[in-house]
């Protein structure tokens, strides 16, 4: 409740001019005294004054009642200004716009943030003649995220998934910042070993990552310590996990008392300057450690763009040793320009449940370039098109921002698989996707999503030949904030 | 050569005292109107301090309504120790934050109150309302001036003594009470957090008729500039108003200032400290140790105390707990 200052310095002046001038008093006439008395009553029901009880009548009288009057809205007005400016050091700051809803101590030491995306998809297959594969609609992700900091040490992210037939936990970690350089991250968070996988699920370019994300560590439970060393050009991590079988997350206690130890070291060496390098980065990331098991928490599943099983073990195939992966990466970003590269290799100690001599060392390896262009100006980035320059709106002339996409990425399995740990007639030794796609950014909270995307195989048909090519159309709503 | 043996043994001794002094700072958390007084006691103590110890001690002062220092004191403000205007208050910070121990009222002379005081009328030069007495505040176009009970110790103690003025007027009547507590407040057209607050309303803001006031806080205004504006009414009956003094523990404790701290409290007790009391207009607790003098400003008044309402338990609960009757009767501005 703010009552405009100036006006009430208005009506306390003229109202005041009786008191100080008679002359003046006996030119107002009851129309205008009855006029102030009513812009007065307005002032003081606005501050929530009491109705005056009596009336005076005698000219002095009626001077001095407003005298008081107008005397306590001046003093409630002072008082709520001091009272606010008390207040001003202790009162949350809230926010929501396009980012989410935070509310921040006046000292920014303490905050609560609440972000969320929601991905809903359309799935088509086309000539899927001898594999036939359902047309759908469904949510990718519905996730909303509470994240935030208990004072300058502790910050805590926690992201739960709601699309799937189960809610799950998909983020789950509480870093404590020692130094920018080094912050422990303890928790469940993404593998650091995927370029691809580390972007923001609402950053990809197309609806599903590529191959390389496939032979990556998802999400993982460990303990990390990362930190940005030179000013920011150089980012590490290097962290102890349960370890998960390629492109899995882990399950929720360790499987095979076997843990997994994982680093990425990623430089943007001219970040800091304005050249054509400065939106350079490039790494490499590695992992290792033991497994010991069969099924899915151990071994892999390799999934096409489409979101089919192309390569799969058989079921007597264990992991039987160590498990190692190494992964150089790199993004250059310029202006409206984006591209994003990166190669990985898996390899894993495998062997036989029903012959324990049958062992082996299988290398599969993928990789993925991506590029992307921003129609209308903006600039690419890792974080994807932040903000349109012209968002649209109804009514509005902007049309947002559009950026076309490209893919070509391959995913090689080790020959060695076959025929003893892999069948030729369902898995695949080899697969080679392309993809092209329009992405729509309408604000910074709408996406539209429209990706073609072409994968062919070498074998995993019956009598030795090749899987049908997979040939899909996806589409994609996005909110995000 | 015997002087100068002397010397020489008596320079390590000089330089170790030198070296032992210690800068002391304490806070003293305290209610609205005793800025005035503790500003000239503090001085006092520090220069006693000094006197005894060697140690420098400076004396850091917050001022506000009694009930929003003891909420600053439970949600983390350093206090050494609390002045505050009711020992309800101080329970308060034993109960919410564990600071100090529950006896803390018995560790100091008089219920560890050094100084008592009561609640008077300031009223305009004349007092042109003719306003005498506690039933004359509900009369109407009469504007009273007091702080809020919720946040102000002062504004508790005024409630009281209307309560048991009221009470005693109509003959025990509750019905009758809560009304006449609710026409009082309905009088009353601006809450001030605190007692300081309410007198910068009254006094120079030129807001409302009567200001329910402590009495030193009422014998300050008159001894001000413009002072000769006001007068003061002494009611019929009033309430005797025990501001109580604590060291706060933990806080002494995580510190190191406790030594320093209970000194601090401890010289209210003294004869400077009661003679500085009744100067600032507070009723020392040991009279004995002020000129009759000092002490015939204070006029004679029957006096109810806090057991005549149950103790401060009772009295915050029914009166000014959340859904207390204040809260039934007085709804704030929208």
């Amino acid at each position: 409740m703010s009552v405009n200052r100036r006006t009430l310095a208005a009506a306390i002046a003229v109202a005041l001019i009786p008191a100080f001038n008679p002359l003046a008093a006996a030119e107002v006439d009851d129309a205008t005294l009855r006029a102030l008395l009513d812009r007065l009553e307005r002032l003081e029901q606005r501050l929530g004054a009491e109705p005056t009880a009596t009336a005076p009548t005698q000219p002095d009288e009626v001077v001095a009642d407003l005298q008081q009057r107008l005397a306590i809205l001046e003093r409630k007005i002072e008082i709520q200004a001091e009272e606010a400016a008390a207040k001003a050091p202790t009162t949350p700051a809230v926010s929501i716009n396009d980012k989410g809803l935070a509310v921040k101590t006046p000292k920014g030491d303490f905050d609560l943030k609440f972000r969320g995306i929601v991905q809903f998809d359309q799935r088509l297959y086309f000539d899927d003649d001898r594999l036939s594969f359902n047309d759908t609609h469904g949510f990718r992700r519905i996730r909303p995220t509470i994240e935030g900091s208990l004072g300058s040490l502790i910050g805590y992210r926690l992201t739960p998934e709601f699309a799937g037939d189960s809610a799950t936990v998909v983020d789950a970690y509480v870093d404590v910042r020692f130094d920018p350089a080094y912050t422990l991250r303890v928790g469940k968070v993404k593998g650091p070993v995927g370029l691809e996988r580390l972007q923001s699920a609402s950053a990809i370019n197309f609806a599903e990552r590529s191959y390389p994300t496939e032979l990556a560590p998802n999400r993982d439970i460990g303990l990390q310590l990362q930190g940005e060393l030179l000013g920011g050009r150089l980012n590490y991590t290097a962290g102890l996990y349960n370890g998960t079988a390629d492109g899995r997350d882990a399950p929720t206690t360790d499987a095979d008392n076997n843990f997994e130890w994982a680093g990425r070291v990623f430089a943007e060496p001219w970040r800091n300057e304005a050249n054509a390098l400065s939106g350079l980065g490039f790494g490499i990331a590695a992992s290792i450690g033991d497994k010991e098991g069969a099924g899915n928490n151990f071994l892999p599943r390799y999934r096409t763009p489409g979101q089919n099983v192309f390569f799969n073990y058989r079921s007597t195939v264990i992991a039987n040793g160590e498990h190692q992966r190494w992964s150089p990466q790199a993004y250059y970003y310029r202006n409206a320009l984006g591209l994003l590269g990166e190669y990985i290799v898996s390899e894993q100690d495998v062997g036989l449940s029903n012959n324990a001599a049958a062992n082996t060392t299988l290398k599969h390896d993928a990789w993925q370039l991506t590029a992307s262009w921003v129609l209308t100006g903006e600039d690419a980035s890792y974080r994807g098109v932040a903000k349109p320059n012209s968002p649209f709106g109804v009514g509005a002339e902007g049309w947002g921002a559009l950026e076309l996409v490209a893919r070509y990425g391959e995913l090689d399995v080790d020959d060695d698989a076959f025929p003893i740990y892999a069948s030729a007639d369902s898995a695949a030794t080899r697969s080679s996707a392309w993809g092209i796609g329009l992405n729509w950014y309408l604000t910074s909270n709408l996406k539209f999503v429209v990706n073609h995307a072409r994968a062919r195989f070498s074998g995993g048909a019956a009598g030795g030949g090749d899987r049908e090519d997979e040939k899909t159309i996806t589409s994609r709503i996005q909110v995000a904030f | 050569m015997k002087t100068l043996s002397k010397l020489l043994l008596a320079l390590p001794l000089l330089a170790a005292s030198v070296a032992q002094a210690r800068d002391i700072t304490l806070l003293n958390v305290s209610y609205d109107p005793t800025r005035e007084f503790y500003r000239e006691f503090n001085d006092a103590f520090a220069a006693d301090w000094k006197a005894k110890t060697g140690d420098s001690v400076t004396i850091q002062a917050s001022h506000g309504g009694s009930g929003k220092q003891a909420r600053s004191v439970i949600d983390g403000l350093k206090a050494d120790v609390v002045t505050l205007a009711l020992s309800g208050d101080i329970d308060a910070i034993v109960q919410n934050a564990r600071l100090l121990p529950p006896d803390w009222q018995s560790r100091l002379p008089n219920s560890s109150s050094p100084y008592t005081s009561t609640i008077v009328f300031l009223v305009r030069k004349g007092n042109p309302k003719g306003i005498r007495d506690w039933g004359d505040l509900t009369k109407p176009g009469i504007s009273v001036i007091t702080p809020n009970p919720k946040t102000s110790g002062g504004a508790r103690w005024n409630y009281l003594a209307a309560w048991g003025w009221a009470d005693r007027a109509f003959g025990g009547d509750r019905a009758k009470t809560i009304d006449y507590i609710t026409r009082l407040f309905q009088n009353v057209p601006i809450l001030d957090t605190g007692a300081r607050g309410s007198t910068t309303t009254f006094v120079n803001r030129r807001v409302g008729d009567v200001f329910l006031s402590w009495e030193n806080e009422a014998y300050l205004v008159l001894g001000n500039p413009g002072g000769d504006r006001f007068e003061i009414v002494v009611p019929s009956l009033s309430v005797l108003a025990e501001p109580p003094v604590a060291l706060v523990d933990r806080n002494v404790d995580a510190k190191g200032t406790r030594a320093a701290a209970q000194a601090y409290l401890e010289f209210l007790y003294t004869e400077q400290g009661q003679k500085l009391a009744a100067k600032h207009h507070y009723r020392p607790s040991k009279p004995e140790l002020v000129d009759a003098a000092s002490l015939a400003k204070f006029p004679k008044l029957e006096l109810l105390t806090i057991a005549d309402f149950g103790g401060w338990a009772v009295a915050q609960k029914e009166h000014f707990g959340d859904g207390g009757i204040f809260d039934q009767i007085f709804q704030p501005a929208k």
